[in-house]
């Protein structure tokens, strides 16, 4: 008996299915094969003010997606970052000059101007690459890699995760190890802590080669606690050790009563800086502690999500981060996503704005603006929908502004507040889009 | 398992966005997922669990004194069947119209001499010429409400009992709340509710192939879902393996079916019988498939 006997049945049998259950089924079938791989990319752009840094970025990454929910991730990301950052030097009101970090040549700064490194410009390629599988029961285990190099920098780490589920899986506690070795290879080498910006080709105040090792442990706990909260609370430590100066961040050294900057003179012949500069000088060790609590409230399709970081390491820096976003579905295939985010840190023992001409030398220093005092807010709003064929597209558009603070005592003779520590703007819009294939 | 089934009020967990109650009924874990708050979700579940176990104690040939006893020990005698039932022969009678005879819910009896427990006892060929003689629709007297067998015929809704309960159940909770719910009878699911949020993930295995290849995932939104295969019940016989679907006209194993038959339609009994019927197609199941216009999943 050859299937050609039988032609198509599905009218007959759908007629007959419809007497059986006494309904007509008349919405369309909406089943399709999972894709093996799931791809989710993103571009991202990122730009400060005043001819800060802008920040172009792909990301990509890739899920095939196994049987008995294991799953392997790659991720690619090249970031393109261009524009500068402040040196760390105090403004003057004359014309400023600094050896390059190349210690190939000099750049100058007007009077007046915030001192800028503008040789910040550089590709980063990142790689991560993760798998996770469930181990028995009520464990899940994940295990990555990741690489990454830049033009002075190299990245590889290694993660482990291990959670288990309690309660019907109401409850999952989990267990986190990262372990990170980074290679700092500045051209012209890493500056001596404190040593001086010296002329053109004289590298006596640069070593070589850094490295920098960092460990990070998580403990986490997810709980549900009712129908519509889910609550995450999670503590980590992350230990660093090595060398975890910016070899590219320096201090002015000023006069104790006027603030101005101390004049040197660069070698007969050379080029060089007319005043005088030292490089950072960080402790050899950083150990941070933080906590991270998190809510998500979800209500007949809104979904309130409130979270609050606070972090406190043996530098001095404590930071305080809260964060809520409000997921509002518009119809079936499409949602509006509201966004703020506070952000406050102390500024860190070491940090001071200047050197002062005489005073003894600190063992560390450092005016890198990140190691300040500042406040910052966030606000956004993300828009995203998904298509018939089941690609999700996103845009999100934010904007952040951070206001510094310099401890009064630290301002000297003529420095102002905010031409010191100038605010900061910057613009970020993301697109992104997930599919399947 | 009715017992389990009507076991103190089930309760229902919170997953990442949606509520999953289970519960096990014909022989099989069942499972309700459902996107509507927790009370409702609870309800669904209650009333799955309850239809279950009715479409179960009802048409399970293990059980003594229901109706399908009565058919099967009538001996001869007609017996007057109530709505329901007699609506499911109604089904049982176009389906084996449709597929030409492959289709036959009084096939069951050739079990008495085909046992398929993995092991290598075919039977002679004139032990199954003799029950095939009791085998066969035509020879029953279907007058609506009224079903009359041959004596020692049997009939046997093993092969639409559990999707038409799964579509029972998605009716049911279907007219509790419009969020979407998703019901799971061993495999036989069908999805119901609003279209909106995410589809649900659905995973197939090919029993018995125990290999990750032999794994599908479907996203199901809104339909009925339903696999058939050849699990763990076959014979192997000096290398032959014997599939234990029967072709109810020969009384032997279809010869080349797939290991496994996944079908999406519009309700979880339509993709049953579609995966039921392209497994009795054997090496043809695909083209049968194929012209049936469904979207399907075959693993060999």
């Amino acid at each position: 008996m050859s299937a050609k006997n039988t032609g198509n049945i599905a009218q007959g049998l759908a007629a007959a299915t419809c007497s059986l259950l006494g309904t007509a089924a008349t919405l369309p079938v909406l089943a399709q094969e999972q894709p093996e791989w799931e791809f989710d990319t993103a571009l991202l752009y990122y730009g400060e003010d005043g001819g800060r840094v802008q920040d172009l970025s792909l990301n990509l990454l890739a899920r095939r997606l196994f049987a008995d929910d294991r799953i392997l991730s790659v991720g690619l990301a090249v970031d393109s970052l261009t524009g500068a950052t402040p040196s760390g030097a105090v403004p003057q009101d004359e014309l400023q000059t600094f050896t390059r970090p190349s210690g190939e040549s000099t750049y100058q700064v007007a009077a007046g101007e915030m001192p800028l490194d503008d040789t910040f410009l550089d590709t980063r390629y990142a790689l991560t690459a993760s798998w996770r599988q469930p181990l028995g029961r009520d464990y899940a285990g994940t295990a990555g890699l990741s690489f990454s190099t830049e033009y002075d920098y190299t990245h590889v780490g290694a993660n482990f995760a291990l959670s288990r589920d309690f309660n019907k899986r109401n409850t999952t506690v989990s267990l986190g190890l990262a372990l990170a070795r980074d290679e700092l290879d500045p051209e012209g080498g890493a500056p001596l802590p404190l040593g001086f910006m010296s002329d053109v080709r004289d590298l006596s105040e640069r070593g070589g080669t850094e490295n920098k090792d960092v460990v990070d442990l998580l403990l986490g706990v997810t709980q549900a606690v009712n129908e519509n909260l889910l609550v995450q609370l999670n503590y980590s430590l992350s230990d660093g050790t090595g060398y975890l100066n910016d070899p590219y961040k320096i201090l002015s050294v000023v006069d104790p009563l006027s603030g101005d900057a101390i004049l040197r003179t660069p070698a007969p012949g050379a080029a060089g800086p007319l005043h005088q500069y030292r490089f950072e000088s960080r402790p050899d060790k950083r150990t941070k502690h933080s906590l991270f609590g998190q809510g998500k409230y979800f209500m007949g399709g809104k979904v309130l999500d409130m979270s609050y970081r606070y972090m406190t390491d043996d530098w001095g820096i404590d930071s305080h981060t809260l964060e809520t976003k409000l997921n509002l579905p518009l119809g079936d295939t499409s949602y509006i996503e509201p966004h703020l985010r506070f952000y406050t840190q102390s500024e860190a023992d070491f940090y001071r704005a200047s050197l002062v001409d005489g005073e003894p030398l600190p063992q560390f220093a450092s005016a890198d603006y990140r190691l300040g005092s500042f406040d910052a807010i966030t606000a956004g709003l993300k828009y995203g929908w998904r298509t018939s064929s089941g690609k999700d597209f996103a845009v999100r558009l934010e904007y952040y502004r951070q206001d510094g603070e310099i401890p009064t005592h630290q301002l000297i003779g003529s420095h102002d507040q905010s031409s010191l520590y100038p605010d900061l703007d910057a613009v970020i819009l993301n697109f992104s889009f997930g599919f399947g294939m | 398992m009715a017992a389990a089934a009507r076991q103190t009020s089930p309760s229902v967990t919170r997953r990442q966005d949606h509520w999953c109650g289970d519960f096990v009924a014909m022989a099989s874990p069942c499972q309700i997922l459902s996107k509507s708050d927790r009370a409702t979700a609870r309800k669904q579940l209650e009333q799955a669990a309850a239809e279950a176990g009715r479409v179960e104690a009802k048409y399970s040939r293990y059980r003594r004194g229901n109706i399908v006893d009565r058919i099967n020990s009538a001996n001869g005698s007609p017996v007057l069947l109530d709505e329901e039932t007699a609506n499911l022969i109604d089904f049982a009678a176009t389906l084996h119209r449709l597929s030409d005879g492959r289709f036959d819910i009084t096939s069951g009896v050739l079990r008495e001499v085909w046992i398929f427990d993995g092991s290598d006892r075919v039977p002679e060929e004139g032990q199954v010429r003799a029950v095939l003689e009791r085998v066969g629709w035509p020879k029953a007297v279907w007058e609506s409400p009224v079903l009359t067998l041959a004596p020692g015929m049997q009939i046997d809704f093993g092969g639409i009992g559990k999707e038409y309960a799964v579509d029972r159940a998605a009716a049911l909770a279907a007219s509790l709340s419009d969020a979407p719910c998703l019901v799971n009878f061993g495999g036989d699911i069908a999805a119901v509710g609003a279209v909106s949020g995410g589809p649900w993930r659905v995973g197939i295995e090919a029993l018995g192939a125990g290999s990750g290849e032999a794994f599908k995932r479907i996203r199901l939104q809104q339909g009925g879902l339903a696999t058939s295969g050849d699990a763990r019940r076959f014979l192997l016989k000096n290398g032959v393996r014997y599939s234990h679907l029967l072709n109810p006209q020969t009384g032997w194993p279809v010869v080349d079916a797939p290991r496994s038959v996944t079908v999406a339609a519009h309700t979880c009994t339509q993709a049953g019988m579609l995966s039921t019927l392209a497994m009795l197609m054997g090496a043809d199941a695909e083209e049968f498939l194929e012209r049936q216009g469904v979207r399907s999943w075959c693993i060999r």
